[in-house]
């Protein structure tokens, strides 16, 4: 018996629902913590508002997306060269805030680490750092920009034409906002384009060893590809 | 009269150009960003070499008797150009990229037909109306309508403020109830002067800081803007003036070691440079090349540079002390330049232990510029290898911005507002001492490969946090949600 030949599978060229790019702007304020050794900055933690661990974790890693190696949190760094806890900072350093979907748990997570380590090294408690630790807010704001995607190729075009600002808002803001622990570009394509393995292997870029231009191109390089697919090319 | 103008290659240098021939022609002359009423910069004296500042001597060595004579008179422009017409913000989109300027259109946007007024205390002089001669001409670009007023008094008035300025920085002063009196006296001539119909006030540093008695419930949002140190303010001077501090919408300080504790939200702005102004914009190689020649700078060999003012918080003599720790292991030239020892005889004074310290090295360049020196900084900056700031105690640092910007490598003492614009040893490197200067120094100079990586970091650092466009941003953000037209945060 023959069997009939295998089709395609069919992608939707059109998005049912556009995306809108968006981007954010913020200020920094400055709050009322401030921590002049670790157990200082153990209090501050436990007490500061949410807005202060976005800052300092999510928010800095926009503000320093240029820096591909030694810096993923304002805690870690602070640990490393102010108070020259090598291990601590290596501890805090691994946090990836990609796998925090709240900032609750974020914030446990950093008070469990220093909490730990201050237990085995309690000496290094009250020890003066070199500077203070100033404790700041975060106001961030959503800026809408001019670009729709409907189909592939306009998102590949307005992947383009976006600050690092946007990258920042779609890839990384988005966790928080969506309470996931995917982000934005990822959803669309999947949902929209059913390109879920390309949602994927975007989802999986790490943040931490490249910066956002580089998550830019990286977005980029998995478009291509699905564009260079007869399927998933945009419309004539 | 020396060109101050080298030649530009790029459209917008072409454009710049025309709009710097035009400065210079005072019949096309463009009405400078000037604040309401008052005139433009008039004609500044010529600085004489300091008295006392003897020719310097050099020991032999095998250095062209050209550069040694350029070394002991270096070719220094005693005649103050007009400043060139202020950018528009078109003219900032090969910097910071369309998306940018695009974002900050659309900020802009919600707020048009807004009104702002900015207040301070001088038109011209000082950083402060450094600042906005730009910043204001991009804000009504924008069609953010932006006026500008400068509250003026008697000589008492600013010797109170000047007093006032001093111990805030934590000098000693006695305040007395008639200093308050005439304080206050001037705020109220200043107020019933001036119109108070604007929606947005934006209002810097202390002087002026009593026209918030203008505040109406019903209209205008108020922001204090404070470029000061606050860290060791005097407190009874504090005392006074925090009753109507306390009365603003916002507060913003340049740094949050800057900041006192208020009842009030408290923004943090970062000073900013301009990129397309005459101490930062992009430069020809040749016009790089001339100003060496005119200074005497050998660029075949590496330049070791700091810019400051001769101030022993900037400790010149230290800086000669790491380079000569530096010099056993590398060949190199110490460029110190700055102003400040013709009109300040302090600074004289420090000139002279500095040229005292450098002895005979004719590879220590002493140079005592005249402040309208911006185009020759600039140069001397881009041909440093490595640029050093190695304050004792500092404001925010913009000189190390200046480096910064200039992809250069930036070795820097850990005072004041440096240690947020270098990350250590990621976008420059932060000293504590003479010893660590120089070995900082000797390892840049012998690892070109680190010192260009913390240079592109730095230029990166700079671009995203310390440019004129992102504070104007930051401005824009600011108005909005002071006017309720921007929910922020609503992600977390």
């Amino acid at each position: 018996m023959a069997t009939a030949p295998q089709l395609p599978t069919t992608r939707p060229l059109w998005a049912r629902s556009p995306f809108y790019f968006n981007s954010t702007a913020h200020l920094l304020r400055i709050g009322r913590g401030k921590a002049n050794n670790l157990q200082e900055l153990l209090e501050a933690l436990r007490l500061c508002p949410d807005s202060s661990i976005f800052r300092h974790t999510f928010q800095t890693l926009e503000e320093h997306h240029f820096i591909k190696e030694g810096f993923s949190n304002d805690f870690s760094h602070w640990a490393f060269a102010a108070c020259n806890e090598v291990e601590l900072a290596e501890r805090l350093a691994i946090i990836d805030v990609r796998e925090f979907t709240s900032i609750a748990t974020l914030r446990d997570r950093l008070v469990l680490i220093i909490e730990e380590y201050l237990q085995k090294n309690p000496r290094a408690a009250t020890r003066t750092a070199m500077e203070p630790f100033y404790l700041m807010d975060s106001d961030l704001v959503v800026v809408p920009t001019p670009y729709v995607a409907r189909n592939l190729e306009e998102f590949a075009d307005g992947l383009h034409k976006i600050s690092i600002h946007s990258i920042y808002y779609h890839f990384i803001d988005a966790r928080l906002r969506l309470k996931l622990n995917n982000n934005d570009f990822s959803i669309w394509l999947e949902k929209e384009l059913d390109l879920a393995q390309a949602a994927d292997r975007i989802n999986r870029i790490d943040i931490y060893t490249s910066t956002l231009e580089g998550v830019r191109q990286n977005i980029l390089k998995i478009i291509e590809i699905e564009l260079a697919t007869p399927d998933s090319a945009g419309p004539d | 009269m020396k060109d101050k103008n080298p030649d530009r290659k790029t459209a917008v240098e072409e454009k710049n150009a025309e709009k710097n021939s035009k400065a210079r022609d005072p019949k096309q002359q463009q009405e400078p960003a000037t604040p309401a009423g008052q005139a433009a910069p008039q004609e500044l004296a010529v600085p004489a070499a300091p008295s006392g500042t003897r020719e310097r001597r050099f020991r032999q060595t095998d250095l062209p008797a050209r550069v040694i004579e350029r070394r002991k008179h270096p070719r220094i422009s005693m005649e103050q150009p007009l400043p060139p017409a202020p950018p528009c913000l078109d003219d900032y989109v090969s910097i910071i990229g369309q998306p940018e300027l695009d974002e900050i259109r659309f900020l802009a946007r919600r707020l048009r037909g807004k009104t702002v007024k900015m207040v301070n205390s001088t038109a011209v002089g000082g950083g402060v109306a450094e600042i906005l001669n730009r910043l204001i001409p991009l804000m009504n670009e924008l069609e953010v309508p932006t006026r500008w007023d400068v509250i003026t008094g008697g000589n008492d008035f600013y010797e109170v403020t000047k007093g006032f300025h001093n111990a805030l920085h934590g000098g000693e002063y006695n305040l007395t109830q008639q200093i308050k009196d005439i304080f206050m006296s001037y705020s109220e001539q200043t107020r019933q002067r001036m119109e108070f119909t604007e929606d947005l006030f934006i209002i810097h540093d202390p002087q002026p800081v009593g026209l918030v008695h203008s505040k109406s419930q019903e209209r205008g949002k108020w922001i204090w803007r404070c470029h000061m140190d606050l860290s060791n303010a005097h407190q009874g001077v504090w005392d006074f003036l925090k009753p109507m501090i306390e009365q603003y919408d916002a507060a913003v300080f340049s740094a949050p070691a800057f900041a006192c504790q208020l009842p009030i939200p408290q923004y943090l702005f970062y000073p900013s440079i301009d990129p397309l102004s005459e101490k930062n914009r992009e430069l020809p190689e040749e016009y790089i090349n001339k100003v060496c020649d005119d200074f005497g700078i050998d660029r075949s060999r590496p330049v070791i540079t700091q810019i400051s003012r001769f101030d022993r918080l900037k400790d010149p003599v230290g800086v000669i002390e790491a380079y000569k720790l530096v010099k056993k292991y590398v060949d190199c030239q110490l460029v110190l330049a700055g102003g400040g020892a013709t009109d300040d005889p302090e600074g004289a004074v420090v000139l002279q232990e500095v040229i005292e310290a450098a002895g005979d090295d004719p590879d220590v360049i002493i140079l005592n510029l005249p402040p309208w020196s911006a185009l020759e900084i600039n140069a001397l900056q881009r041909a440093s290898t490595v640029i050093v700031q190695k304050s004792l105690k500092e404001g925010f640092g913009l000189t190390v911005t200046e480096g910064l910007w200039k992809e250069k490598p930036v070795v820097a003492g850990a005072v004041g507002g440096i240690p947020m614009q270098i990350i250590h040893k990621l976008t420059g490197v932060l000293v504590h001492s003479v010893e660590g200067c120089a070995y900082q120094i000797r390892y840049l100079l012998t690892h070109p490969e680190f010192a260009t990586q913390l240079g592109k970091n730095g230029k990166e650092h700079a671009k995203e946090n310390f440019l004129i466009t992102v504070n104007l941003k930051r401005w824009l953000v600011l108005f909005q949600i002071l006017l309720g037209m921007a929910k922020p945060n609503a992600t977390i």
